[in-house]
């Protein structure tokens, strides 16, 4: 029940230019006031009056407004007490996702350990909760409060009324629905001026010109456009070539004046002087003695040295962070080019370098000529109790095993392997073409059937792979405890398999295939 | 509706009158009789002694000298920010300030042993107290923390704070009083002008008091947000018991028209935000510690997360300081219910005490590794019963007849016509 025509679509788009006045729509009546007391007087007596539809415009927030106009409390702290706790909630699983989850489909990989702290620790999560709370509670509120003010609206027809520019500045408004269903012009006109308005008159809205202004559809595509730019000039720069050098935007991030953790350096952070960080010159302190980092706490000698009750002391030390101990680890191999008193106290009872091995390792003791020889240590004859033996260590054992043995071993353990076959003919070779021994380096590979070999405690064979002995070099280095152990239990079982068969040395130019059994 | 209120009292009591001269001689023997028989009880019946006593008084004293600050800060920054809504109320947060001033008796039991070298309170007033902590810490530290942690010092120090805090309270309470009388509003601005480096001598004061009082009950730890989280704590402390004593002195038929739902609502806000302000201060000084992972610091709530008891308190504290609070006085309609803020107030005021007993008590029976059990804080009670006659008794005693609203505040207007959005 409109109180005007509306005009018919086609006439609104009339080539005739001058828009008619009758081609508009009444929206409602404007009634001005002075001053916000008669403001809230005036929307009172119209609230009581039985006006539903109505609305006020006041430069600045007016107290008591909304109940003189009857207006219920918003709905929308409910909605941003909803949002929020669903931002609490997104961003506890984004961490958790992040750091924690262990296999996740897209983005993974962020599981780092922090301050040995868990991956996924609550306090380190709830600053960053309660940021996207603050933000989605925030987004909520200012999204919220234009949804349900309909906002944002490209035109309003009281913006066309002269006398409502001062609602910005000093005159206050009510404005009266014509869609209240208590409306009528003429008595509403009379009841605003009865309430004290100073000025009445009615909102019309033009309906002759309701299209979206050509300009402004221009500016949208030319937006369009410009919005386009910076994906072009990423493909752009990912494509071309640039001469140029970089753009320092900020260099004090570019180029920190930091240090390496173990570089020696200036103190360019206090005043860019060359003072040292520390007086020995270092940019960080070494560990305290006895510190050792977590995990790292070698205390089980059967388990990491293969070795039943180690020496007081030596594995207990042997920290990645103190040189002469880190040399344990490396073996008796090392020890020729240590103090041997030095190793004589941390290595203890590690074997020196040359016992019951072949001659080649013989001449090397000789020219070390320091380190006698010393008992047998007291090797593990079972496998430590913290590893399970089962049929995953077994088939990690086999995969280690031809990952680092077989290239010299073969796979069956015969000493065949490939690296192995091709020394040997070198050898050969270098034999014949030159009539001379003196470059042949290479000794045969061990058999692992040799029964020098299968006589050997379990903690003698895992001594071996970690230090080395003989030619054959330390791989404690690379393969780690666990895995070492699992090597140890898969050349076990490779023995087991020949137990009991005689074992001829295997022949040199023969084996060229691996077992194919062994092949997995 | 919106008939614009005059300025004018309209209230048929405004003051506590004959109750006032009736109350004094039951608070104060309450209070004393409480303070004997906590005495009494920790000493003759084997819970723990003097020691225990002195913790239990230590524990009391801070909750309640944590509200007389509370509302002073309250007192103040309404000065300085020239708050017209919090006219009405002011006044009872300007007698709870000035209850500081007899406070400073209840210091010198507090004050007197330490200058006479007892160490069963403070530790760092015995001699070669590092010796404790075997293994962690280095000895230099005494040597250091010696020129502060020096019992003179410490004695003069608190009898500072109370000058300080006195002078405060006393000048916004007398410009108050005086305005009742004349009505200038010139005093309003005097007390704006001394409003801002008041409180900055304010801040001052309670960092050290906190570092003081509560603090060096460890001496090896040292947090620089302790100070910040004690004054959270301390507003929490003030805004509730002023909003408790409005709602009750309306229930007794006093300044019934002035203090408006709206003032109501209004201090059941500033509780929300210091909940919010002290959650967020002591996770903060939790979460550096937590993530440093430095043992001097650590062990500090190493044992209060102990399998000890103190571990149900911090649960007890963080669900009920915090998560509960938080949601129950977000609701409009919740914080508008006169019945409901009296119980979040008493509430909120024992879960602040919980706080103060989650601060003091783990020290007691502390020997530098172990933290004793979680005792049944009989001791701790009694006295809290005893400190409550003595706090209502100061409090009715400054009070007396005085009116309980400002007469003639010339944002009394504002005040009475306020309403909330």
């Amino acid at each position: 029940m409109t109180t005007t025509h509306r005009p018919a679509r086609h006439s609104a788009s009339h080539p005739s230019g001058g828009a008619p006045a009758a081609e508009s729509r009444m929206i409602g009546v404007l009634g001005q006031f002075d001053d916000p007391a008669a403001l809230v007087a005036a929307a009172e007596q119209a609230h009581q009056a039985g006006y539903r539809r109505l609305d006020a415009y006041s430069p600045f927030p007016v107290h008591g407004i909304d109940a003189a106009l009857g207006i219920r409390r918003s709905r929308l702290p409910f909605f941003v007490l909803l949002i929020g706790t669903c931002g609490c909630f997104f961003g506890l699983f984004m961490q958790w996702y992040a750091n924690a989850a262990s296999s996740s489909p897209i983005f993974p990989g962020y599981a780092f350990i922090i301050s040995g702290k868990p991956f996924w620790s609550i306090p380190a999560n709830i600053p960053v909760t309660f940021e996207v709370i603050v933000l989605s509670s925030a987004f909520a509120t200012f999204f919220g409060m234009l949804f349900l003010n309909r906002l944002p609206r490209l035109a309003n027809p009281l913006h066309r009324i002269a006398r409502f520019r001062r609602a910005s500045n000093d005159r206050f408004f009510l404005v009266i629905d014509q869609d209240d269903p208590h409306f009528d012009r003429s008595r509403t006109e009379n009841e605003l001026l009865a309430w004290g308005s100073t000025g009445v008159e009615p909102v019309l809205q033009d309906l002759t010109d309701n299209q979206l202004p050509s300009w402004m559809k221009a500016a949208a595509v030319l937006l369009g456009l410009f919005l386009l730019l910076p994906p072009v000039l990423i493909y752009r720069a990912h494509y071309a070539t640039n001469g140029q050098p970089r753009l320092h935007v900020i260099p004090d991030m570019d180029d920190q004046y930091r240090y390496k953790p173990q570089a020696l350096g200036p103190n360019w952070l206090v005043n860019r002087l060359p003072q040292y960080f520390f007086v020995d010159e270092r940019v960080m302190r070494e560990p305290l003695l006895g510190t050792v980092a977590r995990g790292e706490l070698r205390n089980d000698s059967e388990y990491f040295l293969g070795i039943k009750s180690a020496p007081a002391g030596s594995a207990l030390r042997a920290t990645p962070n103190q040189p002469e101990q880190t040399e344990i680890v490396s073996g008796p191999r090392a020890a020729t080019v240590q103090d041997p008193a030095a190793i004589q106290e941390t290595a203890g009872n590690q074997e020196p370098a040359a016992n019951q091995e072949p001659a080649a390792n013989q001449a090397g003791a000789a020219a070390a000529g320091q380190v006698p020889a010393e008992p047998e240590p007291d090797w593990v004859t079972e496998f430590p109790s913290r590893l399970t033996i089962d049929e995953a260590l077994m088939r990690r054992g086999r995969d280690r095993f031809q990952i680092y043995c077989t290239a010299c071993h073969g796979y069956a353990g015969d000493g065949d392997g490939l690296v192995n076959q091709r020394a040997m003919e070198l050898a050969v070779s270098n034999v014949i073409e030159k009539g001379t021994t003196a470059n042949a380096t290479w000794t045969q590979v061990k058999s692992l059937h040799d029964p020098a070999v299968t006589v050997q405690p379990i903690g003698r064979i895992f001594d071996t792979i970690s230090h080395g002995r003989g030619t054959m070099g330390p791989y404690g280095r690379q393969i780690p405890t666990a895995d070492r152990w699992a090597i140890v239990l898969y050349v076990k079982a490779l023995q087991a398999t020949r137990a009991g068969e005689p074992k001829p040395e295997p022949p040199v130019t023969e084996g060229n295939n691996p077992p194919n059994g062994q092949g997995g | 509706m919106h008939h614009k209120r005059e300025a004018r009292i309209t209230s048929s009591v405004i003051s506590l009158g004959d109750d006032a001269q009736r109350m004094i001689p039951v608070a104060f023997s309450v209070g004393l009789v409480g303070l004997g028989a906590a005495a009494a009880l920790s000493i003759f019946t084997g819970y723990g002694g003097l020691v225990r006593f002195s913790y239990a008084y230590l524990l009391n004293f801070c909750f309640f000298a944590s509200i007389s600050l509370g509302a002073l800060f309250f007192v103040t920054v309404q000065h300085l920010t020239r708050a017209g809504w919090s006219v009405t109320v002011r006044r009872i947060a300007e007698i709870l300030a000035m209850t500081i001033i007899p406070m400073l008796l209840l210091a010198l039991p507090l004050v007197i042993p330490v200058l006479l070298g007892w160490s069963g309170l403070y530790p760092w007033n015995a001699a070669d107290w590092t010796a404790r902590y075997s293994g962690h810490v280095l000895a230099s530290v005494e040597k250091y923390k010696a020129y502060y942690l020096d019992n003179a010092f410490f004695s003069v120090r608190t009898l500072i704070y109370f000058a300080i805090w006195s002078g405060m309270a006393w000048f916004f309470y007398r410009n108050s009083l005086r305005q009742d009388q004349t009505g200038d509003p010139s005093l309003t601005l005097k007390m704006q002008k001394f409003a801002a480096p008041l409180m900055i001598v304010f801040a001052g004061t309670l960092v050290f008091a906190s570092f003081d009082w509560e603090m060096s009950l460890e001496p090896m730890w040292f947090s620089t947000m302790f100070p910040v989280y004690f004054f959270a704590g301390c507003v929490l402390g003030g805004v509730a018991t002023t909003l408790l004593i409005g709602l009750l002195l309306q229930r007794s038929g006093r300044v019934t028209d002035e203090i408006t739902t709206d003032n109501f609502q209004d201090l059941g806000k500033l509780i929300f935000a210091f909940i919010v302000f002290w959650g967020y201060v002591a996770f903060s000084q939790f979460m550096l510690i937590w993530y440093a992972n430095i043992p001097e610091e650590t062990f500090y709530f190493g044992y209060r997360f102990d399998n000890t008891g103190y571990r149900w308190l911090s649960v007890i504290l963080l669900f009920g300081h915090i998560f509960i609070p938080f949601l129950l006085l977000m609701p409009r309609t919740l914080k508008r219910n006169r019945r409901f803020m009296l119980g979040a107030a008493l509430y909120m005021l024992t879960m602040h005490w919980l706080d103060h007993f989650w601060i003091v008590m783990p020290q007691y029976g502390f020997d530098g590794k172990h933290v004793a059990q979680f005792p049944f804080p009989l001791v701790e009670i009694v006295c809290l019963v005893g400190f409550s006659g003595l706090f209502v008794g100061f409090f009715c005693w400054i009070a007396a007849d005085r009116p309980l609203v400002p007469l003639k505040d010339p944002r009394m207007s504002e005040a009475l016509n306020y309403t909330n959005l």
